[in-house]
């Protein structure tokens, strides 16, 4: 036959022994998610549906200014985009494993990493990476425009309302926590995925688990839909948002993020687990 | 242990109703063309599944190398596989289907470019792997399964699909590396397509082995007695062919496989009976009559015609 270079020089082969698997689970998974071109498309459609989002939102709100209008949150309003941009990296995440049930490919990365949890860890850790990077620009953007829009729909210094700025720490809590909100999601519906397997049977569940509880708990009364709200991963998560005290808050920010970062350790174990134990 | 390259021992599978594997036992040994065939369903799929630590058996060890495959920690560089050469991702380019599998291994990228340039995708490799023939699938699965130039190789279905020029190319390329000192095991569904390259071929029906032989061992065992005989009405004339005590079997092709008589016998039972036949001729058994022989009786899907023989 044509080209046919030897094995590995011994010295790599004893190099590489040493060096764990997981990093080269890694870069392999990075170089999986950055040679498909819907990535690129999905990310950047996570950041324009997010702040495209809260522009609407500003630019349709027109508070009253009378003595007795309810108090706005505007650092909240103006990160109202990530309950519509989280959508978008939901299904990139569905994407990075059911795509690879679809065409049959996880047997060939199953057999190039026969580590299946490995294999689940190196995604987790590249979608956490991309969601993060989304994430602050989406944030950031969304502030941007609350702090632009918001004085014009009543909601400026002149009404009473201090301009969005990070320079306050309950927005800066609010921008990371929202940060931080989108990575939790992206490893919540990584799990859902994994145990799934099916694209579109995975989106499904993954919208009904985030937009469900919140249209249900309208429908109910307290104290059912408060406990709703504080264990649903959506309505307790995004609870990290909020920058004024409010009757309608049911859980504490952290609190509530902690709720869906207990949500995504969940999926990700069972995810885990039965990637394991099943055949592939 | 011994030192076979790949050591399957009683292995068993259950898929609800169906005992995919059901003891199932061959190995391969270094320098070595193992042929593995069986019609579609007799568990070779499964059984290479197992191997590659894909599916879990019930029963049994797999092994390769002397380990579970699953304890490779850079696996491709000591097995090379190809399973589903269709499973590509149709967006990513070969050559980048390539680079992910040489990441995972750490090998370098320049293997990439000799793997693509060994199997002759170098004009196709920047495409994006959705447009590719089946043909071209199965190039770059090879190429994917030499990466990390591998002493094992095991090929699923490595001819499907391939163009008459592929399939010459890739039983070269099968027998080139046996004669470097690898280990192969590549299955078929055609024991047509492994005549000339296997050294040893392991015969299977419903999960299990019914002959595991050298290609000689397995001619001889059929014996010489076959007549091939070609008739408009095929599956008449092997049922009264049966009548008269001889085993007949019809193939794909609409001739009919005798056996246990002679040519001289056939033409006698056949004229008086009426039935009309436009070539009788005696042969050396092919490795084709043999796996037919063989695998008779464990066809799970037959065509209705088919005989018993």
């Amino acid at each position: 036959m044509s080209t046919q270079t030897g094995p590995p020089r011994p010295h790599t082969v004893l190099r590489d022994e040493l060096r764990p698997a997981w990093s080269a689970a890694v870069r392999a998974e990075w170089t999986k998610l950055r040679t498909l071109p819907s990535t690129t498309w999905l990310l950047a459609g996570t950041v324009a549906v997010t702040v495209g989002t809260t522009a609407i939102i500003a630019a349709a709100t027109h508070t009253s200014t009378g003595p007795d209008a309810a108090r706005q949150d505007p650092t909240k309003l103006a990160l109202t985009g990530i309950d519509l941009g989280q959508a978008i990296i939901a299904v990139l995440a569905v994407l990075t494993v059911c795509e690879e049930y679809g065409a049959g490919m996880i047997r060939i990365t199953l057999t190039a990493m026969p580590r299946r949890t490995v294999v689940l860890a190196a995604k987790a850790v590249n979608l956490t990476g991309l969601t993060l990077i989304a994430g602050l620009v989406a944030v950031a953007g969304c502030l941007m425009t609350g702090r632009l829009m918001l004085p014009g729909a009543g909601l400026g210094t002149a009404d009473g309302y201090p301009l969005v700025s990070l320079a306050h720490t309950a927005t800066l809590r609010a921008a990371a926590g929202s940060v931080l909100y989108l990575i939790l999601i992206a490893l919540l519906v990584l799990g859902i995925a994994t145990a799934i397997r099916d694209t579109a049977v995975s989106v499904g569940v993954v919208l009904a688990l985030l937009y469900l509880p919140p249209l249900l708990a309208q429908a109910v009364s307290d104290p059912l839909r408060r406990h709703l709200e504080q264990i649903a991963p959506m309505t307790a998560g995004l609870a990290v948002q909020v920058t004024t005290s409010s009757p309608a808050q049911v859980i504490a920010p952290w609190a509530g993020l902690g709720i869906l970062a207990m949500w995504a350790a969940g999926s990700l174990t069972t995810a885990g687990v039965l990637l394991r134990i099943r055949d592939a | 242990m011994n030192d076979a390259s790949i050591e399957v021992s009683g292995l068993r599978k259950r898929f609800g109703p169906t005992q995919a594997l059901d003891g199932m036992t061959f190995s391969v040994a270094a320098g070595t063309v193992t042929g593995f065939v069986g019609p579609n369903g007799a568990g070779k799929s499964t059984t290479i599944r197992v191997l590659l630590g894909l599916d879990y058996q019930d029963e049994g060890h797999a092994l390769v190398c002397g380990q579970r495959y699953a304890a490779l920690k850079y696996p491709l560089r000591r097995v090379g596989a190809l399973v589903e050469a269709a499973a590509l991702q149709p967006s990513r380019t070969g050559r980048n289907h390539l680079l992910w599998l040489a990441r995972s291994q750490r090998l370098p990228t320049d293997r990439v470019k000799e793997v693509i340039d060994l199997v002759g995708l170098d004009s196709a490799a920047r495409r994006r792997a959705g447009g590719y023939s089946l043909g071209m699938r199965q190039r770059l699965g090879i190429a994917a399964a030499m990466l990390g130039d591998p002493e094992v190789l095991i090929l699923d279905e490595p001819f499907n699909g391939m163009d008459p020029e592929g399939i010459i190319w890739i039983r070269g390329f099968l027998r080139s590396l046996a004669a470097r000192g690898r280990a192969v095991l590549v299955s078929s569904h055609l024991m047509g397509e492994l005549q000339g390259i296997a050294d040893q071929v392991v015969v299977v029906g419903r999960g299990r082995v019914l002959a595991d032989a050298t290609v000689d061992e397995l001619v001889a065992r059929a014996g010489s007695d076959r007549v091939l005989l070609r008739s408009p009405t095929p599956s008449e004339a092997a049922a009264v062919l049966q009548r008269a005590g001889a085993r007949a079997t019809v193939t794909d092709r609409g001739t009919v496989i005798v056996g246990g008589i002679t040519a001289q016998r056939v033409v006698e039972v056949l004229s008086p009976a009426g039935v009309a036949f436009s070539e009788v001729t005696a042969q050396r058994a092919s490795l084709e009559d043999v796996y037919l022989q063989l695998t008779g009786g464990a066809t799970q899907y037959r065509a209705g015609t088919q005989v018993q023989p």
